[in-house]
């Protein structure tokens, strides 16, 4: 009687779920099917879903032609800078915001708080006028701290969280065990907060990657563009859009991200599952 | 060597106080319990000496050293949580050896410390496992070799044994003492079960609201409490209170408790209560009630036999009494029977401020 019932629900579900699925990926199919597609078969009628003939043409000319590889190292830069500077600020202030009590404290995080729900379009002005003011308009340098700004709230209430979980007697037994506090933060507070920080860091490079309005306002040449920017301004004229290398220009963007993903989602849910049993 | 003393001290904690004015002295070489209802200030005292807290006022020394402004690390203490804090992602090993490693000790050297602690400990078998592979019993082992490693000059115990089970607590409570005998080092035990005080300390502070009681060896804090709240805070069931007053003076001095008069001429008052309404109350320890055909009726409320002993609850006057009598006592709920109490046994403490009056050769 209920069997029958609890199957159709499945099946259901299933059919539910994979739609859902197919709609999110259609798209990242077809960006990964048209960056293969010879550009004459692009715009036939009716469209066609596979490539008649595969070619890795557009990557070449990609690679070789376009100035893609100064925009994905500027990328990387921005992605690895940004999150070091956020996570070396983080991790220490998110320490201060749990275990040091002086006055303000409490308001201080709130404030923190505060700060990430102001939409960057207000900050953008003002972050200009100081990166020119500074000498650092049109510099990776500029990027970075522009991403500090609205990364940093949020890593940093993410990080007091995770280290909120961390018992006070840990860091008090290894100061006692005679470490000072750097050392207990180091030798105790750190390797419990890996799987925070871990997650702090992922989320805070991805923002830095996927980042479009800061770059097109505070950098405008092609030695400082990361690759959100870049790539638009190399293939979407008003004449004319190459669709074919921005295909694989964006299969060639989410490349890292997925790798990444996959490798750290294995050591994320590791860790986790550590950090879940306390000693 | 490693005597220690607090003048003085006090914590304050924003408006709250948690230690007030603490003053104390612990010798070389003795095991002290801090011993107290929760949130009486005994882990604050504990953290201070430890230097987790810095006092607001007064002055802790280890040693003779002033230690207020010495971080942890220059204190030469060593301390076992109550919840172990033993480092998760660290080896039985590794968490063992840290304090060797942060006071550089050569590797040789700590290796050879580290097999030391773990045979007195029986814990070689664990070395290489996490923390979280262990038992609370074998966690609370490794916690106490991490501060036996350092051979420290003093050993600071926040209710180490409250997360063991009953059996496993008796067996660790002997081997602390045999431990401390064989080590020979100050420890300070902070613990709210007055059964680890009484049994494993030479001296007991008993600290209520972040005061000190009493400062005493158990027997003495058993026999002669300094006051009515540690004369109730310890023994089970706790010593049973009559209020009443004093009238007379010397061998024809009594009790009067509403139409209750008890002859208490027999007991040596240091103070025999200069204020004018002598107000007292009269303390009687539960194995001190005996069935007297000489005494009071009383009416019994409840019979709680355990086996060697029986609890009994009484109707004395309107008043609850508590009474400890053997096991094979024929007495049943709803009998009347007649109480005395052994008279020299009975303690009397001031209404006003809890003093006990008694002078101190009261047996």
């Amino acid at each position: 009687m209920s069997a029958p019932a609890s199957i159709v629900r499945r099946v259901l579900f299933n059919v539910l779920a994979w739609a859902v699925v197919l709609v999110i990926a259609f798209p990242l199919l077809w960006m990964l099917l048209t960056s293969v597609k010879p550009s004459t078969e692009l715009f036939v009628i009716p469209p066609r879903l596979l490539p008649g003939e595969i070619t890795f043409e557009h990557y070449r000319r990609l690679l070789t032609e376009t100035p893609f590889l100064i925009y994905l190292r500027n990328s990387a830069w921005l992605a690895a800078g940004t999150t070091l500077v956020v996570i070396a600020i983080a991790t220490l202030g998110a320490h201060s915001l749990v275990r040091f009590s002086y006055p303000g404290r409490e308001r201080l995080a709130r404030l923190v708080l505060f700060t990430y729900l102001l939409p960057s379009v207000v900050l953008i002005i003002p972050l200009y006028l100081l990166m020119t003011g500074l000498g650092l308009a049109n510099t990776l340098t500029s990027l970075i701290i522009a991403y500090t700004t609205f990364a940093l709230p949020y890593a940093l209430w993410l990080l007091r969280s995770f280290m909120k979980a961390i018992p006070d007697d840990l860091e008090s037994a290894a100061l006692v065990d005679g470490a000072n506090r750097m050392q207990a933060f180091v030798d105790v507070i750190l390797p419990q907060a890996l799987p925070g920080i871990i997650s702090t860091a992922m989320f805070t490079a991805i923002l830095a990657w996927n980042e479009y309005f800061y770059a097109l306002v505070l950098v405008n040449n092609d030695a400082a563009r990361p690759l959100t920017t870049g790539v638009i301004s190399m293939l979407v004229t008003s004449f004319n859009i190459e669709w074919s290398l921005l295909m694989a220009a964006s299969v060639m963007m989410s490349l890292p991200l997925i790798v990444v993903f996959t490798f750290l989602q294995r050591y994320l849910t590791r860790g986790f599952s550590a950090g879940a049993i306390k000693g | 060597m490693s005597r220690i003393r607090f003048e003085n001290v006090s914590k304050r904690f924003g408006g709250v106080t948690a230690v007030d004015d603490l003053s104390l002295e612990i010798e070389s070489g003795e095991f002290v319990s801090i011993l107290g209802p929760s949130g009486c200030g005994k882990t604050t005292l504990l953290r201070m000496l430890a230097g987790l807290e810095r006092p607001t006022g007064g002055t802790i020394s280890i040693g003779g050293r002033v230690v207020n402004e010495l971080a942890p690390a220059q204190r030469n203490v060593a301390m076992v949580f109550q919840t172990y804090a033993l480092y998760p992602h660290m080896t039985v090993a590794g968490n063992i050896e840290y304090p060797l490693r942060k006071r550089r000790v050569a590797k040789d050297e700590r290796v050879r410390r580290v097999r030391e602690a773990a045979a007195v400990l029986e814990l070689e078998a664990l070395l290489h496992r996490k923390p979280r592979e262990l038992s609370g019993g074998q966690q609370q082992r490794v916690a106490l070799g991490r501060a036996l490693v350092r051979d420290p000059a003093v050993f600071l115990l926040d209710e180490p044994l409250s997360n063991l089970d009953a059996k496993l607590r008796t067996h660790m409570r002997a081997e602390l003492i045999r431990l401390h005998r064989r080590i020979g080092r100050t420890m300070v035990y902070v613990t709210h079960d007055q059964l680890e005080a009484m049994t494993m300390s030479q001296r007991i502070a008993v600290l209520r609201d972040g005061r000190l009681q009493q400062f005493a060896p158990p027997r003495d804090i058993y026999a002669r409490p300094g006051n009515d709240f540690v004369a109730g805070f310890i023994g089970t069931p706790s010593m049973n209170f009559l209020d009443g007053r004093l009238e007379g003076t010397g061998s024809g001095r009594t009790f009067q408790c509403g139409d209750l008069s008890l002859p208490v001429g027999m007991l040596a008052l240091a103070d025999e209560m200069p204020e004018p309404d002598r107000r007292v109350r009269l303390g009687i320890r539960p194995e001190h009630i005996q069935v007297d055909q000489e005494g009071e009726a009383a009416r019994v409320n409840l019979v709680e036999p355990t086996g060697h002993e029986t609890i009994l609850v009484f109707d004395y006057r309107g008043n609850e009494l508590v009474a400890r009598m053997d096991g094979d006592v024929a007495i049943e709920s709803g009998d009347t029977v007649k109480l005395a109490f052994r008279a020299e046994k009975l303690r009397l403490f001031a209404a006003a401020d809890g003093r006990r009056l008694n002078d101190d050769s009261t047996p």
